[in-house]
């Protein structure tokens, strides 16, 4: 790009008034990359030749060679129309719905958008899309529609069908435009009705007026629509670089044909026809069967056009119209074997369309200093907060917005809508340039010194022994030249590797807009955090303070230098000096400061901008790992910048220690994971399907079978088999009686404890997960009162914990809960999880859980409490991870029934214990590799020994371990076991999917839903709109690739959002096996088939190596035969 | 003794042979491959999916059946079926291909498992998940020993995994309080167990929270309890130290 340009780009900075920000918005491949290349090449920065051809603002390789737009990317053009100069920042914006994200970024910092709309395809799943986007962010469309050129070609239509066919699209535009406008009037209707509903109440007037009409006839809406004589539509063909607006028709008609050209320009597009002979126009094409106006002047003479270079190939035809219109055609073109070269030079003459679409641009679209007030309290208020809401410092800005003023004196505010990575060497300061007359001078000197050096060394090499001291010198000089070049090298070693190094490095550039102000390079500027307050900011700064002063530091602001100013120009980046108000700009050196988006600003009362509305919400979920294990500190560098340089992906740590990565589709996905791959971490990935988690817990028995018969009547035949099978699964020495009630006796005869399982009801599970934090501080302070010392909990706090008591409390009703909220022994796993442990031990009394209400303490202390703490870890370790597959247990309570200890047992008749009691510690063969394997039994075991400061039953001579840790391996195994005598089931993480579809696809949505196990909840239609909401949940086993199968099934109609919200006990009973001849009938002989929660609770025991009963062979018979010697 | 000729002989195909010597002789089953582990685990509950035939022998290549005394004498019983469902449980066999390919995979899963159960990466201080494990032991070219136990294979895995990759065994976090007296002495011979110490408050009782390598815990349980003579209290306040939650990377 030449000087000159940018010279007077930077001029034309300064005048706000003929700046236009504007992005390019339509659906995939509706042409907004060529478009944008056409309006590129009219300002000589690609070959016109090369226009639509070579995609210049699609920088990426990937994006070539998908050929679709992934990032939006922005470009300064200069246009002359009619005396004045404009300044154009375009952005292009990708059009695919996963990047959807991008066009928000590129949307926020515009005023106008062109829209895109293919001649062919008409309005598209996207093209609504970008239209409420363009509408939620209250910036002004034109529409272009693009490709015309299939029409003649491909469709083959004639001049006639195609005008009706343009009509429909714009009908179809307006329509969507139309739906907009009607459901916001409808919303705003309804606050309206909200707040006088609120006033009425308030002043208890009885009589209410109800306000029936919708206020949409008393709302102006003309203004909206897209109509060519409104000057707001161009009709072209970017591909072959043609494209017009009425207006140029208009004119070139009214001095041909002597007609206004204003009255041209009301009846060129409509139902209007030329009376030949009258000379008149007149109304009522349709209806006289005559052609339309706009048929017989425009669309004609381009039919005629194309049939000659295209169709017929008639040449003295096509140079019969390039003089006639008066243009010049090289002959090169002419000859050309392609029709459409010579296409593309005539019409690019004739009717340029960056000139149609860069002219409407400049005259339809506002420029930076027309500014709503509307948009810029809509700007400035963030979430629901009202605008009036805000500090008066923050009020007073707004005048600022609206000047956009490049004074000195006005405020600097600045939105940055997202971070990109650019590679080091792309940037200006790094670039290869001509050197200046100083540095050839001193690098010339710097060689020179250096020759000379050489010379002096080899010289004295050359004669040795001159003198008597020049053998002993010679060889110290040279040794010192040598040392000298030896360092020299190095250092040129070091600086070259330290200049590699920083070319690897990502540099980071804000894409951003100044609003306000002149923002300067080595300027100090504060940037707010989205999440930034300007109220609590005011308070702590002191008043009139700016970014210079040393400041307290305020949350979510930070202090930062400008570093770098840069134009932003498609590829490449130009250096500035300074940006001033109404600009498109990229700014260098702030990754340490933004995140994603950011707010800069002079006045820390500025406040942050609105987040950008993401029409699509990341929801694609993989778990990311290195090739090599060893490349992991990398991989979570690279995820890292991967999360600042995409403003739609998010990655999180999981608990398992997972990196996930969540993205807005499958296509995002494989540019997200190409990134990483070659640009943030460089190492090799693979991605995968996250681990999913489950809990276990126990339900009632159920009442009806899987064929909703009746249990109990027939039953008969499967009991006996039933309790056979039951025998076989407990070892001896458990005792489980018919009500589920497990007693375990430890190893060495000592202990004994009965354990009962019972559900909780779900409230209370959901009660126990909601106040997690209370049972931890309850748990502190018993810990604490164990060793005699207090806590002290601030009151609101033990109000909490009162109030969470008198919900378990009425949560847990019915007799065999009576007063078992007292009685509550502990929560479980880690102490404050949603499982109780309750103590129903006849004559055993411990300081309840809830001691920190009760002020007095008791202090009676029997013998057997020295154990209560084994008792507890049975309990946390059986509840951290279940019998079914290993996963933490949920709403499960455990009642400690009996619990016998014979303290008195001698010494010496321990030692004499009988062998097959070994059987009954099923954890026994795992004693003998207890000293290391096992500690996590043997170490809270002796721990709780040693607390219990008794040196009882002589737990180390017992040959089974420390007592301690006996019974904490018989509670965990009794609870266990007492799990298991119940009906288990299996639950399941769930997400609440929420679809937005239109009515057509409403019954593909749901086959996918019903699909993948998913349930609707509710379906509502979106007021204004023929847009439904349908609201489902859905298991997070079946979510994996839900969201690329629903786009794939409805055509990109339906988007769902995936939040997390509750765990769900998945109905099946992952053990049954069919006993009753119905169920039999109904599910065959082995029932594998239906089994859903079998299939998770396999899943989930295969990919941790647990036992899975599972044939290696299904048929003995089927195998491969290996026929011995025949 | 039949004479073999082809029209009253039986081929076998697929054969898996398990044997037991009872009463001094030995008795041979006809079985399925891949069938019999699956049989003694339980998943395979047709008897006919496991045996070729009924008949019980002294030798299956050779075709010869068992006599009929030898094996009332050995088994005290006729009833065949049952005969087979004893040898079937009790005898010997040679553990087919899919079978020890199966065993050996569920190993190698359980060993990871447990691995990443009990360890963590020490720069984030969270575990590593199980298929990272697993393709690092097989980096380093781990095999499984099938007569070792899991347990026993993870922990020397974890010192083989600690040279290619940055995993550490999860610490444990103890909280010991200690009787002045003892405090001093005690805390010189705890120094060299304990990892870090995360806080002290020495004024009428020593008060230590630290954390320690889980292979160490008895060293210290026992140290304890010995010098203090029960006076002093150790308490495990976490079994493994890791981070909990999830954590949005920024």
């Amino acid at each position: 790009m030449g000087h000159t340009i940018l010279e007077k780009i930077i001029a034309l900075q300064k005048k706000t008034s003929n700046i236009r920000n504007l992005c390019i918005l339509a659906h995939v491949d509706h042409g907004k990359t060529t478009l944008a290349d056409c309006l590129v090449a009219s300002n000589g920065i690609i070959s016109s030749r090369l226009a639509g051809k070579l995609r210049y603002l699609d920088s990426r390789e990937d994006e070539q060679i998908r050929g679709i737009t992934m990032k939006s990317s922005a470009i300064s053009l200069h246009y002359t129309a009619g005396g004045n100069e404009y300044l154009i920042n375009l952005i292009d914006s990708p059009g695919h719905v996963d990047f959807s994200s991008e066009v928000s970024t590129a949307v926020r910092l515009c005023d106008g958008a062109i829209v895109v709309v293919d001649a062919v395809e008409g309005v598209c799943p996207q093209t609504q899309v970008v239209l409420r986007q363009a509408w939620l962010e209250n910036i002004r469309p034109v529409l272009v529609i693009n490709k015309i050129d299939r029409l003649i070609v491909e469709l083959k239509l004639t001049s006639q069908e195609a005008y009706t066919h343009l009509q429909k699209i714009l009908e179809q535009v307006n329509a969507v435009t139309g739906s907009l406008f009607t459901s916001k009037v409808l919303e705003e209707r309804t606050e309206k009705d909200a707040e006088a509903q609120s006033s009425c109440t308030e002043s208890g007037s009885g009589d209410q007026v109800y306000d029936w009409s919708a206020g949409l006839e008393e709302t102006d809406d003309s203004d909206l629509y897209f109509s060519p004589d409104r000057g707001n539509v161009v009709f072209a063909s970017a591909i072959d670089g043609w494209g017009f607006s009425i207006h140029q028709f208009a004119e070139m008609y009214s001095q041909k044909m002597g007609i206004r050209s204003s009255v041209l320009l009301k009846t060129l597009w409509g139902d209007f026809y030329l009376n030949a002979k009258a000379k008149k126009i007149m109304k009522g094409a349709q209806s006289k069967g005559k052609k339309p106006l706009f048929v017989q002047l425009v669309l004609d003479n381009i039919w005629s056009m194309y049939d000659a270079v295209v169709t017929r190939r008639d040449k003295e035809k096509v140079e019969k119209m390039v003089t006639s219109l008066g243009l010049k055609v090289m002959s090169r073109d002419l000859r050309h074997s392609d029709p459409k070269v010579l296409l593309s030079a005539i019409c690019s003459q004739w009717l340029p369309v960056s000139q149609a679409v860069l002219s409407m641009v400049c005259e339809k679209l506002p420029s930076p200093a027309e500014i709503s007030a509307e948009r810029v309290e809509k700007l400035m208020s963030v979430g629901a907060r009202r605008f009036d809401s805000l500090p008066e410092q923050t009020q007073e800005l707004k005048k600022a917005f609206l000047d956009c003023s490049a004074d000195e004196t006005a405020p600097v505010i600045v939105f940055v809508s997202k971070m990109f990575a650019v590679d080091s060497k792309a940037l200006p300061q790094n670039k290869q340039r001509p050197l200046t007359q100083e540095e050839i001078a001193q690098r010339r000197e710097q060689a020179r010194q250096r020759h000379a050096e050489r010379q002096a060394a080899s010289q004295s090499a050359e004669n040795p022994g001159s003198v008597d001291t020049g053998g002993v010198s010679t060889p110290a000089a040279l040794a010192s030249g040598d040392v000298s070049d030896a360092l020299c090298a190095q250092t040129e070693a070091l600086s070259v590797k330290t200049a590699v190094e920083e070319n690897d490095k990502e540099h980071f550039v804000a894409f951003a807009r100044v609003y306000s102000g002149v923002i300067r390079k080595g300027q100090k500027v504060f940037v707010l955090g989205p999440k930034y307050n300007p109220l609590l900011a005011l308070r702590a700064l002191p008043e009139g303070c700016s970014a210079a002063d040393v400041l307290p530091s305020v949350p979510h602001m930070a202090l930062c230098t400008v570093d770098r100013l840069y134009l932003l120009m498609g590829r490449e980046l130009e250096e500035l000096e300074e940006v001033p108000s109404g600009n498109v700009l990229g700014i260098g050196g702030m990754e340490e400061f933004i995140l994603k988006s950011a707010t800069i600003s002079t006045s820390p009362a500025c406040p942050p901008f609105t987040p950008l509305n993401f029409e699509a919400t990341p929801i694609v979920r993989v778990a990311v790992e290195p090739k090599h294990p060893s490349e992991m500190p990398k991989l979570v560098r690279g995820m890292r910048l991967l999360n600042q340089a995409d403003p739609c992906a998010e990655v999180l740590i999981q608990e398992t220690g997972e990196h996930v990565l969540v993205t807005a589709g499958e296509v995002h996905l494989q540019r997200c994971l190409d990134d990483l791959r070659e640009r943030f971490a460089k190492i090799e990935i693979s991605a995968s399907k996250p681990i999913i988690p489950f809990r276990e817990t126990v339900i009632r028995p159920p009442k009806v079978d899987m064929v909703n018969e009746d249990m109990g009547k027939q039953q008969k035949v499967a009991v006996i088999h039933q309790v056979k099978e039951e025998q076989t699964k407990y070892p001896e020495g458990i005792q489980v009686d018919s009500t589920g009630l497990v007693t375990l006796t430890t190893p060495n005869k000592i202990a004994t404890v009965g354990v009962r399982a019972i559900p909780l009801p779900e409230e209370v599970t959901r009660l126990l997960e909601d106040n997690v934090e209370l049972i931890r501080t309850m748990e502190q302070f018993s810990l604490f009162a164990w060793e005699d010392k207090t806590l002290d909990i601030n009151q609101k706090i033990l109000e909490n914990i009162q109030d969470f008591k008198v919900k378990l409390e009425s949560n847990l009703q019915g007799r065999k809960w009576r007063g078992a909220v007292e009685r509550i022994w502990a929560f479980g796993p880690r102490r404050c999880g949603p499982n109780i442990l309750l103590n129903n031990v006849e004559g055993y009394r411990r300081p309840s859980v809830w001691q920190c209400l009760e002020r007095e303490k008791e202090t009676e202390k029997a013998e057997i409490r020295d154990f209560d703490n084994s008792i507890a870890s049975g309990f946390q370790l059986a509840t951290l991870s279940g019998p079914m597959c290993e996963e933490p247990l949920m709403g499960v309570c455990f009642s400690v029934e009996t619990w016998d200890m014979k303290l008195s047992v001698p010494l010496a008749q321990k030692d004499s214990i009988d062998d097959d009691s070994q059987a009954a510690e099923p954890n026994n063969d795992d004693h003998s590799e207890r000293s290391d394997a096992h500690e996590t039994n043997t170490s809270s075991a002796s721990s709780n020994q040693s607390r219990s400061r008794v040196e009882v039953a002589g737990g180390s001579v017992d040959c089974y371990g420390p007592f301690s840790g006996q019974l904490i391996a018989a509670m965990k195994e009794a609870c266990r076991y007492a799990f298991q005598a119940k009906p288990q089931r299996l639950m399941a993480a769930m997400y609440t999917c929420e679809i937005m579809a239109t009515a057509e696809v409403l019954g593909r949505v749901y086959a996918v839903l019903s699909k993948r196990e998913g349930r609707v909840l509710q379906e509502e239609m979106k007021e204004g709109t023929d847009m439904f909401i349908i609201k489902a949940v859905l298991p997070v086993a079946e979510s994996f690739g839900f969201a690329d199968e629903i786009r794939k099934r409805t055509s990109g109609l339906a988007s769902p959002q995936l939040v997390f919200s509750h765990w769900e006990v998945i109905s099946s009973d992952p053990f049954w096996v069919p006993t009753t001849e119905e169920e039999y009938l109904h599910f065959g002989e082995k029932a594998d088939s239906s089994n859903q929660a079998l299939k998770y609770m396999n899943a989930v025991r295969r990919r941790k190596g647990l036992y899975v009963e599972e044939k290696i062979v299904e048929h003995a018979e089927k195998q491969r035969t290996l026929s011995k010697n025949k | 003794m039949s004479i073999f000729t082809p029209t009253n002989q039986i081929r076998l195909t697929n054969v898996a042979v398990v044997r037991m010597k009872k009463g001094g002789k030995r008795f041979e089953i006809a079985c399925y491959k891949n069938k019999v582990m699956s049989w003694r685990s339980g998943a395979e509950k047709d008897l006919d999916e496991v045996l070729q035939t009924n008949s019980v022998f002294v030798n299956v290549s050779k075709g010869q059946v068992a006599k009929k005394d030898d094996l009332s004498s050995a088994f005290g019983t006729e009833d065949l079926t049952e005969i087979c469902k004893q040898i079937l449980a009790k005898g010997e066999l040679q553990v087919s291909d899919k079978e020890r390919q199966s065993q050996l995979e569920q190993m190698f899963r359980d060993i990871a498992t447990i691995v990443a159960e009990k360890c963590v990466n020490p720069e984030t201080k969270r575990p590593y998940t199980v298929s990272l494990i697993e393709r690092a032991m097989k980096d380093i070219h781990f095999s499984v020993k099938a007569n070792k136990s899991t347990k026993q294979q993870a922990l020397e895995v974890i010192k083989q995994l600690q040279q290619s990759i940055q995993i550490q065994r999860a610490h444990m976090r103890l909280r010991f309080v200690l009787p002045a007296r003892d405090g001093k002495r005690l805390k010189e011979k705890l120094k060299p167990l304990i990892k870090t110490v995360e806080s002290e408050d020495f004024d009428e009782q020593l008060e230590m929270v630290c954390l320690i390598d889980p292979g160490c815990f008895r060293d210290v349980d026992e140290l304890i309890r010995c010098e203090t003579k029960g006076k002093g209290t150790l308490e495990v306040l976490s079994l493994k130290d890791v981070e909990e939650g999830d954590e949005k990377l920024e």
